[in-house]
């Protein structure tokens, strides 16, 4: 396995976020989860190094993407699964976060994924227990590995980080996904552009790393190397937040005319899933320049990475 | 075709010019304005010997209500056109609360178009701030603004949650456009139908307190503070808010203020018996505050009068007095209520004119309102002295509830130019 500097141990008993990572953890992260990458491209079988070990997870909010995801990376590396999703159990009913958590706890498993609607949940949760805790969304903080996830794709792509533009366009302020990325692409070097509505565009966002935060998406396109458009949650949408779905789309959608104005050679993101029509135009999200599905397929690697860290020794 | 008009007492706030002199008018702009008792345009097509008349820009009037679409039995944006030209108003601002609510981009445009069509005036249609004015979710304040709105307000139904109106604000001042807003805490104000207080009381009415002014101004005005957003609060009734105003804009907010022209005539004792002509919102206050009024205009505080015009038929108005609708037909009387207060001694020709003309010009960045090279020649002729009685059935507005029925009023428009075409020009003179 690849180790990103001979004297460099991946030192954390938990992913939380990517506040608190050292830009060498996630290079490391990024250089195993490429290793991964590689082997499921050529088909190959990782060593087992999980087996014997329990992944739980624990998700109080639907999210079928992202629990596969985490269920495919554990089981590739010989991991038994739990998948929980509490949002539609009776566990949710009556029962608190650090109940359900101490009950797990005494199951004994080895690493609890969680995903949870409070920004913090996954924090309190790792007081509690005594396995490692991965961080899959807590309410509107982080979703590291989605960041991580982010980072490993357009590096792949570019063959670098440093010095790209990367402009994220939406939702910045309920957006975990917004807050996770900037900070990862921030470390390794990008130049990181938020733009959206200002309604929903929180203050201090140079606190994360990014360069500025604006509503004109127009304006901050030329020179992007990567364009990442945000879900727009409908319940933003029809005048709490903004005027309208068509409002959105008229200063904030990704169409092929704005997209024109970035870079030749930008990339497009999105962590889905997509509201086609609304945040970016069909033929944009299915074009030659779109990288979501890879997004897709590097999430199962950073996920096999993070687990094999967390739980499997020393890489 | 070229116009000069000679002979004329030129008035013009922006410029603080009050001398005798001339204009020429081409292409429906101003090209020269000269001061002076011997000038002449020779090569002018026409001209047109103003006997010694004060020629003033048009009126421009941020703040008048029609019936259209929806209550054209009301008011038409033709009629309310007639009427504002025979007033001298040659530009004004159409609210959306109407039937529907302008809250939609063709809607707008609808408004624009039929104001083209129709209207001789220029009309600017005014965007609803939140969907059908319900105060919860926001309008599509870019879209409406892109299609011609210059302002967006709720009306006379002011936004409750200071929330919604945060964010409306927010994304208003994101998309450089200007919010309207009526001061005014209807969770205090209620089923007020008059100023609150003695003369309320004493008459079994339920009052409207100046608190609720107060309150409503000072939330307001702490959002366009926190926001950034240009804000406009329609209506002033009282000092005390132009104070709070001040300080927000000592803070650095861009805050300005208007006043209803019929607050700065009337105080509450002219409801007397139960005139419902003289019901409107915000109410008429006491003598003391409209005097302090004045005062504020005469040092030019305020920065716009409108006329708040508020057309209502018969059947809205022939109610008992709490049954009765609020608002006041005002096209016709704004110069005549200033000329009056003129006549008084209260203000000068210029500091009346002000808040008219380069006041709401200047709010809204429109390039009338003055009396400059390359303007439009948006005119007005008027005789400030001449006196007259107001007779609602002479009105030219399809609804006759003015306030200023039956009341002695000096100062008459005597012809009104727009883009240098004579609109108006009146045969009794």
């Amino acid at each position: 396995m690849a180790a990103a500097h001979a004297d460099y141990t991946f030192r954390h008993e938990h992913l939380l976020g990517i506040e608190g990572l050292h830009l060498l953890d996630i290079s490391h992260i990024l250089d195993l989860a490429d290793t991964y990458a590689e082997a499921t491209r050529a088909g190959k079988r990782p060593d087992p190094i999980l087996t014997g070990r329990t992944v739980v997870n624990l998700f109080f909010e639907n999210s079928t993407r992202t629990m596969s995801s985490f269920e495919i990376a554990a089981r590739r590396l010989g991991a038994d699964v739990v998948s929980m999703p509490v949002a539609n159990s009776s566990v949710k009913k009556g029962e608190t976060l650090i109940d359900t958590a101490m009950t797990l706890n005494a199951m004994k498993p080895d690493v609890l994924v969680v995903r949870h609607s409070a920004s913090g949940g996954a924090k309190l949760l790792s007081r509690k227990v005594d396995c490692a805790v991965v961080n899959a969304g807590d309410g509107t903080h982080e979703h590291p590995t989605q960041g991580l996830l982010d980072t490993l794709t357009i590096r792949r792509v570019k063959g670098r980080i440093e010095g790209l533009k990367v402009v994220i366009c939406g939702d910045i302020a309920h957006s975990r996904v917004a807050r996770s990325t900037t900070m990862a692409l921030h470390l390794m070097g990008a130049r990181v552009h938020l733009c959206g509505p200002r309604t929903l565009i929180p203050p201090g966002t140079d606190t994360w790393g990014a360069e500025s935060a604006g509503t004109d998406f127009n304006a901050v396109l030329p020179g992007a190397d990567v364009v990442m458009m945000l879900r727009l949650q409908l319940e933003r949408m029809n005048g709490s937040f903004l005027p309208s779905q068509r409002e959105y789309f008229h200063y904030f959608g990704l169409t092929a005319d704005r997209l024109a104005l970035a870079r030749p050679d930008a990339i497009v993101m999105h962590p889905g899933p997509m509201n086609r029509g609304v945040e970016i135009e069909s033929s944009i999200a299915d074009g030659e320049r779109s990288v979501i599905t890879e997004q897709v397929e590097m999430g199962v690697a950073v996920r096999e990475a993070v687990l094999h860290l967390l739980a499997g020794g020393r890489a | 075709m070229s116009l000069a008009i000679l002979n004329a007492r030129i008035l013009d706030p922006a410029s603080q010019t009050d001398a005798p002199g001339g204009i020429f008018i081409d292409k429906g702009k101003i090209r020269e304005v000269r001061t002076g008792t011997k000038v002449s345009f020779p090569d002018a097509k026409e001209t047109i010997d103003a006997g010694g008349l004060c020629l003033a820009p048009g009126l421009i009037d941020l703040r008048a209500k029609t019936g259209e679409p929806g209550e054209e039995h009301k008011e038409t944006l033709a009629t309310a056109s007639r009427a504002a030209l025979s007033g001298g108003i040659t530009s004004f601002v159409v609210m959306p609360d109407t039937r529907p609510v302008i809250d939609d981009v063709a809607l707008v445009q609808f408004i624009a178009e039929r104001g083209r069509e129709t209207a001789f005036a220029r009309v600017y249609p005014a965007g609803g701030l939140t969907i059908g004015l319900g105060g919860e979710a926001m309008a599509e304040i870019g879209m409406m603004a892109e299609a011609g709105a210059v302002m967006f307000t709720n009306g006379d139904w002011p936004v409750a949650s200071a929330q919604v109106m945060k964010r409306a604000m927010t994304y208003a001042a994101s998309r450089g456009a200007i919010v309207m807003s009526r001061p005014d805490d209807r969770t205090l104000s209620g089923n007020g139908v008059m100023n609150a207080g003695e003369f309320a009381a004493r008459h079994g009415l339920s009052g409207i307190p100046v608190e609720a002014e107060w309150l409503g101004a000072m939330r307001d005005v702490t959002l366009a503070e926190q926001t950034g957003c240009t804000l406009i609060l329609d209506q002033v009734t009282t000092q005390r808010t132009l104070d709070i105003a001040d300080i927000a804009k000592g803070r650095g907010a861009k805050v300005f203020t208007t006043v209803a022209a019929h607050s700065l005539f009337f105080n509450e004792l002219d409801i007397g018996d139960y005139l419902t002509y003289c019901k409107v919102n915000p109410p008429f206050r006491t003598e003391q505050m409209r005097k302090t009024l004045v005062s504020a205009l005469q040092e030019g505080a305020i920065n716009a009068v409108v006329s708040a015009h508020d057309p209502q038929p018969p059947e809205e108005k022939r109610l008992p007095l709490g049954e009765a609708a609020f608002g006041a037909a005002g096209l016709e009387t704004v110069l005549p209520c200033l000329m009056t207060l003129v006549a008084e001694g209260e203000l000068s020709l210029l500091e009346a004119l002000a808040p008219v003309t380069i006041g709401p010009a200047s709010i809204l960045g429109l390039p009338q309102g003055r009396l400059a090279e390359g303007a439009p020649a948006d005119l007005i002729l008027f005789d400030p002295g001449k006196p007259w009685l107001c007779d609602r059935d002479h009105l030219l507005s399809r609804s006759k509830n003015s306030p200023f029925d039956g009341r002695r009023l000096q100062g008459r428009v005597i012809r009104t130019f727009v883009g240098g075409k004579t609109v108006f020009e009146r045969q009794d003179a």
